[in-house]
């Protein structure tokens, strides 16, 4: 009886599994417009101006699609990506989804993105360039389409370079110059500030460019990871040798400086004269500090030309969605529409979609123009590859190696073996 | 005794047993619907998820015992469990070796007493909470006011939470610092101790600390193994003050990646919600496999004067 009982149990437990397997994803709605009424879900991460912006251009939408409701929803970055995947396996997920470079390919290759090839009739992309529609292919299939574009700049604070007596270098600068101006910088100050963050090894996008300048990849055009240990390694060495002498901020203060978030970072409160941010991140450093900020371009791309457009963010439409023809229209108003680029201006990048970016470039800030000014004055080799289905994980990953490299816990030969097969094995077990 | 009345009361018609069961089902409705939807179905689901290689996003295929195979090579895995045994090692003894200090302190008849009780236990209600975490971030941080204090001293701080060498020792003070809510039931442990005894070991001319070793600490066994049971369940749970005072990562360098902090990375940072679960199970038994060897050892030092 108690045996028969416990057997009883695990067959209804083998019942339960196909219904967790449903949690995979459904098929949606047909692709046409309807005529009755229709409710969207928009969702992105970001901050309060982000939402008022992103609400005052779904009411100009509303009010030209009377049948379309469209509800925003909004979170911080990492309870975005919590929320997105529990709602996805849920069969739950948003209709219109906000999109990183980082996770794109983990929810396309996973299918649970709309190809807007099928969408083409409510959704136009012929405005956009070919390079930057790549940008959000994965295997020839266009799973999202760029809002804006980004990329990594060298930001002074031409204050502290007048304050300490030291003079501004120019855009031709070498990383040797980099690091004696670093060096300079917390010399004449008497270590009151120092000369730079770590140059790199807090996010994919130094990586890539150091990489790059080394005439290596961290990505193939086909998902593999291709970044050489000895480049990685050389990265770290650089910084190790600036911690030594001064010129970088110390291994403590730069993990302080990453946990306060761009606004209450060193380079915002003036602990440091140099750092490196996205160009459209000038906007608010210069309203967190007031401090006299520029953009420059990154040490030894002059030279090598190794930089490269990153799109800030992507617009996705969810493979569950009852209704994607509205959400192909509500994308289409977003990117397309000059009514929407009235409202929405830079605030997610530079807009990806160059008649748009003409179209706001009247009436730009101070920052946006700074933004743009550097966007178009920096010289770029070849797109990068988009990050394969499993590297979502990168940015965390490479920070843990690099504060191991730098409290001295792995030399950065071993550290970057170790990161390169941590990164390896994500990758090949989401494949 | 009136309750059963009242049942019976309930069941006049026909026969009574059935029905009074019936009713008490009814009562227990609410309790056993949580049972089984929000704790039973979901530790179910994990169970059965273990075993798979669901990522969340796909249908999960069953996997066998790679998840748990996976664990033997998994270095960041046996990384958070140095830190969390670190953490329940160190901070349990310490919390409740000051939460019995003071309640002795404290039961000597304080004046004040209520005021004092209250002001220790506060710590109990917020120490978990999102804003103390972060009240702690800002505090230990290398411009915080704890750096500040040291100054005046003219004692040069560090960056606490962001030194791979300090960080988990700041977790840990902030563990300890909780030590109200099992300060409170050794307050009530110390109440039930018969004032007689003390007097008649006193009579015999047993100094404080004598009587603190053979009359206090004795009688108070049954109540320290509860705190010690509860407490160490307690540590190992211990997710949001890592989460918050690290943002997320376990950081700087996996020195606070406590172990809950490493199954949610994988989860749902890392689309690893087959590993997740079965890491999950394997929190589950270790917990067990701690509060059963603290209920065997129970029976050579816990005391029941009953």
């Amino acid at each position: 009886m108690q045996r028969r009982l416990i057997l009883r149990g695990i067959g209804a437990s083998a019942v339960a599994l196909p219904g967790l397997a449903a949690c995979g994803t459904a098929g949606g709605g047909d692709m046409e417009l309807s005529d009755e009424p229709v409710t969207l879900r928009l969702t992105w991460w970001g901050a309060d101006t982000r939402a008022e912006l992103t609400d005052q251009a779904i009411a100009a939408f509303e009010s030209e699609h009377p049948n379309i409701t469209v509800k925003g929803e909004f979170k911080d970055w990492a309870g975005y990506w919590d929320a997105l995947a529990t709602t996805t396996a849920a069969n739950d997920s948003p209709d219109v989804i906000q999109m990183d470079e980082l996770y794109l390919a983990s929810y396309g290759d996973r299918g649970t993105l709309l190809d807007l090839a099928d969408a083409s009739d409510y959704l136009d992309t012929s405005a956009f360039e070919e390079a930057t529609l790549a940008a959000g292919r994965i295997d020839g299939t266009q799973y999202a389409i760029p809002i804006g574009a980004g990329m990594l700049a060298c930001v002074v604070n031409a204050d502290l370079f007048a304050q300490y007596g030291v003079e501004l270098p120019d855009d031709t600068w070498t990383w040797d110059d980099y690091a004696a101006v670093a060096d300079e910088l917390t010399e004449k100050s008497g270590g009151a500030v120092n000369g730079s963050s770590v140059t790199g090894g807090t996010d994919a996008g130094s990586i890539r460019y150091w990489a790059r300048l080394h005439g290596n990849e961290v990505y193939s055009e086909d998902g593999e990871v291709t970044l050489d240990p000895t480049v990685l390694a050389s990265l770290w060495e650089y910084n190790l040798a600036l911690v030594e002498s001064g010129g970088v901020e110390s291994p403590a203060q730069s993990v302080e400086s990453q946990g306060a978030g761009i606004e209450g970072g060193s380079l915002a409160t003036g602990k440091i004269a140099m750092g490196f941010a996205y160009n459209t991140q000038i906007t608010p450093l210069l309203a967190a500090g007031g401090a006299d900020l520029r953009l420059l371009q990154l040490p030894g791309n002059a030279e090598a030309a190794a930089n490269f457009v990153k799109p800030s963010m992507y617009w996705a439409i969810s493979s569950q969605s009852e209704h994607p023809a509205e959400a192909a229209t509500l994308v289409d108003f977003l990117v397309n529409h000059e009514a929407a680029a009235d409202i929405l201006g830079t605030e997610r990048g530079i807009p990806a979609n160059p008649a748009m970016r003409e179209h706001v470039a009247a009436d730009l800030d101070e920052g946006g123009r700074m933004a743009v000014d550097y966007l178009e004055s920096a010289a770029t080799g070849p797109a990068v590859a988009v990050t394969p289905n499993g590297g979502s994980g990168f940015d965390p990953m490479i920070q843990r190696y690099t504060q191991e490299v730098l409290f001295g816990e792995r030399t950065p030969q071993e550290a970057a073996e170790a990161f390169i097969d941590e990164l390896k094995t994500e990758i090949d077990a989401a494949a | 005794m009136s309750a059963t009345t009242e049942l019976r009361h309930l069941g006049k018609h026909g026969s009574t047993a059935k029905r009074q069961n019936k009713t008490a089902f009814l009562f227990l409705l609410p309790w056993f619907l949580g049972l089984f939807v929000i704790t039973l179905g979901p530790m179910l689901a994990s169970l059965i998820l273990s075993f798979t290689d669901y990522n969340l996003l796909q249908p999960a295929e069953f996997s066998g015992l790679e998840n748990f195979s996976r664990m033997l090579g998994d270095e960041r895995l046996h990384r958070s469990l140095g830190v969390t045994f670190t953490y329940v090692l160190v901070s349990v003894p310490a919390q409740l070796s000051l939460a019995l200090a003071l309640a002795i302190v404290l039961d000597r008849g304080v004046r004040g007493l209520a005021f004092y009780r209250s002001m220790f236990y506060l710590p109990s209600l917020l120490g978990a909470s999102v804003a103390i975490a972060v009240l702690w971030r800002m505090v230990f941080g290398a411009d915080g006011l704890f750096n500040d204090g040291l100054g005046l001293l003219g004692i040069e701080g560090r960056g606490w939470i962001s030194e791979p060498e300090t960080a988990l020792g700041t977790l840990i003070t902030l563990n300890v610092w909780t030590f109200g809510s099992p300060m409170v039931i050794f307050l009530a442990g110390l109440r039930q101790i018969p004032a007689m005894y003390y007097e008649a070991a006193s009579a015999d001319g047993a100094s404080r600390w004598r009587q603190f070793l053979s009359v206090t600490l004795p009688l108070l066994t049954p109540i320290i193994f509860f705190n010690l049971v509860l407490q160490i369940i307690h540590a190992f749970q211990s997710f949001t003050q890592a989460f918050i005072v690290s943002g997320g990562t376990g950081g700087p360098a996996d020195s606070t990646l406590f172990y809950t902090l490493y199954l949610y990375q994988r989860g749902f940072g890392n689309f690893d919600m087959g590993y997740a679960s079965a890491l999950a199970w394997l929190l589950l038994l270790v917990i067990g496999a701690f509060t059963a060897i603290n209920f065997w050892a129970s029976k050579y030092w816990v005391f029941y004067n009953d």
